[in-house]
């Protein structure tokens, strides 16, 4: 166990390095750049091109452009020890910035992936329960069709009818611009008003997926030998829902559960630019419009990083929920 | 086959004391269009092990669901199932409610499953199996799990080690030991046993059978005992009860249906059963197939693969006639069976087949001529 632990874990350590060395490396492969996006901005105030070509390489003497390889290597370096760089167009470290907007994100995410299952355990269970009830067909067709409408598409609706139109919820931002950021009852009911929409528009459209998962698993525990036996045994039906339906068909879908929360963290690029709601996705769509490479680089880091350590959880915790499991090799969420 | 039962039957066994009673008990799928038991009655007397045998698809397992009012959805149960209590009331099982039905179930009667392996809960220790049968029951945690224990050890499982395992910690014969001794924690006195071995090696049959015998004796048990396995199940029976097509066809004691069998489809059975004591050339197949629940033949179901048939089968259903005592047979031509279909383990009506010589010494497995030899 503890030498499946060690292996597990240098694994994850080598996955965020390699994710690390790929993010440095593809986001160089993106055309353009810092200086780029200078000469355009300088032209654009209409200065002469003499004037911006030697402006150019003044700036570039001041910070040379150093080979590839040794922009690599300090990187890495200060990746290792917590340093992800100053960004360029926001001019503040990025770890600043991430401290800032990583909260916001790990909310939004966390409690939509959360109430996405939980919403979905119930009504999957429900509809396995009336299976081929007019509720079930229902449901059924409910569930199809929010798993088919992608989130962004129903962002877009929701900020459009119920921020603009109908301006019942803010239509951007974390909080309220006058409530004070600190822990309050005013500052939590203005975080939550914020936070409605965007967890409202992963919670819809990813429940139906897990529902219909839900559903198949609860039916298939159903037919099952020991539920029919627990019956014969007198057992409560509560306690077969639970203990044996329940707990049975949940399963299955914990691994997925913590591989939803890190991707969906990746889905908040989008997301937070359409409510304007400054977390990690907003950031980073931010740099990757400046061409932000330090700022890019570090919004990336976190969001694999995420993912990387979900799978890693999920395959730790996976034997202390599902008995039948060992740790071991051969059951891995990757 | 109401008639009296003589005091011929194994001694064991109080004459008249019968413990469940199913009276034309037919179950129903379809709207009644498909019937998978058909107007079946039988006695189950108390503290016998009584033996229902047939092959796969002849209704064994519904008859013994029946047994508890417990047919899967959407089947429906109809006929009367009657339970008598020792120095009880008879109850009415198909009358019961929800609460009493409940108590009936486990308390009274209990049932183990074809299958062992899929009859836990994967998540759950065998422990909580046990504890939450008995809080179910409102019976008393402490003296119940004493219990438990003691039927373990009677069931040579370590106890403790069981109780922590999971269920797939532990072998087929533990699982299928530990459900016997699940079903047997709340102290019933009718175990009703659906294919307890069709999963087991020969190995583990044999010790199951033997334990099964021990436990019998210890708590005065009454155990219906069904399987496809006519020797397995005739080593360990007072009597037998053959299905054909979810009719009873023929129920007598083991030595009598064993060596005067009455029914063709018996006596087909039996020669097509292996046995080392028959050349193999003599060990026959039965010609055709059982038939399905939707397409039942009039008349006598078996008349398409009997040798004996003939108008009157095609016509008339035979109803139970008595062979002896408490043999009794449903077949308009049992008198001829004998002459036309013999058996080819032991001349008919001669010393007693070697397949019930010993059937009764604790070592049951030694009865069936057809399972020794081989495994020592």
């Amino acid at each position: 166990m503890s030498h499946y632990l060690a292996k597990r874990t240098a694994r994850v350590l080598f996955t965020v390095y390699l994710v690390a060395t790929f993010t440095f490396g593809m986001i160089r492969l993106l055309p353009g750049g810092p200086l780029t996006t200078l000469r355009v901005k300088l032209a654009r105030q209409g200065m002469d091109p003499d004037q911006i070509n030697a402006y150019i390489e003044n700036y570039q003497n001041i910070r040379p452009d150093a080979t590839l390889l040794e922009q690599y290597q300090s990187y890495m370096l200060s990746v290792a020890g917590g340093d992800l760089g100053r960004s360029i167009s926001l001019d503040e470290p990025v770890t600043n910035i991430l401290a800032e907007a990583v909260p916001w994100t790990v909310f939004v995410v966390v409690v939509s992936t959360v109430l996405m299952f939980a919403f979905a355990v119930l009504f999957g269970a429900m509809m396995a329960y009336w299976e081929g009830s007019r509720f079930d067909q229902a449901l059924t067709g409910v569930s199809i069709l929010s798993a088919s409408v992608p989130f962004y598409v129903l962002a877009l609706l929701l900020v459009y009818f119920l921020g603009y139109q109908y301006q019942v919820l803010p239509t951007g931002g974390t909080t309220g611009l006058a409530v004070e950021k600190e822990l309050s009852v005013p500052f939590v009911m203005s975080a939550l008003e914020h936070a409605i929409l965007p967890v409202a528009s992963f919670t819809i459209t990813g429940m139906g997926v897990q529902a219909l998962a839900m559903r198949g698993n609860s039916i298939q525990v159903l037919g099952e030998d020991y539920v029919r036996v627990a019956r014969l045994r007198g057992l409560a039906d509560r306690r077969i829902a639970t203990r044996y339906v329940g707990r049975n068909a949940i399963l299955p879908m914990y691994t997925g559960f913590l591989l939803l929360l890190g991707f969906n963290l990746g889905g908040t690029i989008i997301l937070e630019r359409i409510f304007s709601y400054p977390g990690l996705g907003f950031y980073m769509f931010k740099a990757l419009k400046a061409r932000d490479y330090p700022l890019m680089m570090g919004t990336f880091l976190v969001i694999t990083v995420a993912l990387v350590v979900g799978a890693y959880v999920a395959d730790l915790t996976y034997s202390k929920v599902d008995p039948r499991i060992s740790s071991g090799g051969s059951n891995e969420a990757y | 086959m109401t008639a009296s039962h003589s005091s011929t039957a194994t001694s064991a066994v109080d004459a008249s004391d019968t413990i469940l009673e199913l009276r034309n008990a037919s179950v129903t799928y379809d709207d009644g269009e498909s019937y998978v038991l058909d107007d079946v009655s039988i006695d189950i007397e108390r503290n016998e092990i009584i033996g229902i045998v047939g092959e796969s698809g002849s209704g064994k397992s519904m008859l013994a669901s029946a047994l508890l009012d417990a047919i899967p959805d959407p089947g429906l149960l109809s006929g009367e199932v009657s339970y008598y209590p020792e120095g009880g009331e008879r109850v009415d099982v198909l009358d019961l409610d929800g609460a009493s039905l409940k108590e009936l179930r486990w308390e009274e009667v209990s049932m183990v499953f074809q299958g062992a392996m899929s009859s836990f809960n994967p998540t759950m220790k065998v422990r909580g199996h046990f504890e939450e049968t008995l809080d179910a029951h409102d019976a008393d945690r402490t003296a119940g799990m004493a219990r438990a224990r003691e039927l373990l050890e009677d069931l040579y499982l370590d106890p403790q080690r069981v109780l922590d395992s999971y269920p797939h910690e532990l072998s087929g014969g533990m699982q299928q030991r530990a459900l016997i001794a699940l079903s047997l924690v709340l102290e019933p006195d009718v175990l009703v046993m659906d294919e307890p071995t069709a999963a087991l090696d020969l190995l583990m049959q044999r010790s199951i059978l033997v334990l099964l015998e021990k436990l019998q004796e210890k708590y005065d048990l009454t155990m219906v005992f069904i399987t496809h396995d006519l020797p397995l199940v005739a080593s360990l029976a007072d009597r037998l009860a053959v299905m054909y097509a979810f009719e009873l066809v023929e129920v007598g004691p083991t030595e009598e249906i064993l060596g005067h069998a009455s029914h063709p489809y018996t006596r087909a059975l039996l020669n097509a059963t292996p046995n080392l004591d028959a050349p193999l050339e003599e060990m026959e197949a039965i010609e055709g197939s059982s038939p399905a629940p939707v397409n039942v033949p009039e008349g006598c179901s078996f008349r398409p693969r009997c040798p004996l048939a003939d108008e009157s089968c095609r016509v008339d259903a035979p109803e139970h006639s008595t062979v002896v005592d408490d043999h009794s047979v449903a077949c308009h031509h049992w008198e001829d069976s004998a002459g036309e279909i013999p058996l080819n383990y032991a001349p008919d009506g001669g010393t007693s087949a070697d397949v019930d010589a010993d059937g009764g010494t604790p070592d049951g497995m030694d009865a069936d001529g057809s399972r020794g030899g081989g495994e020592r």
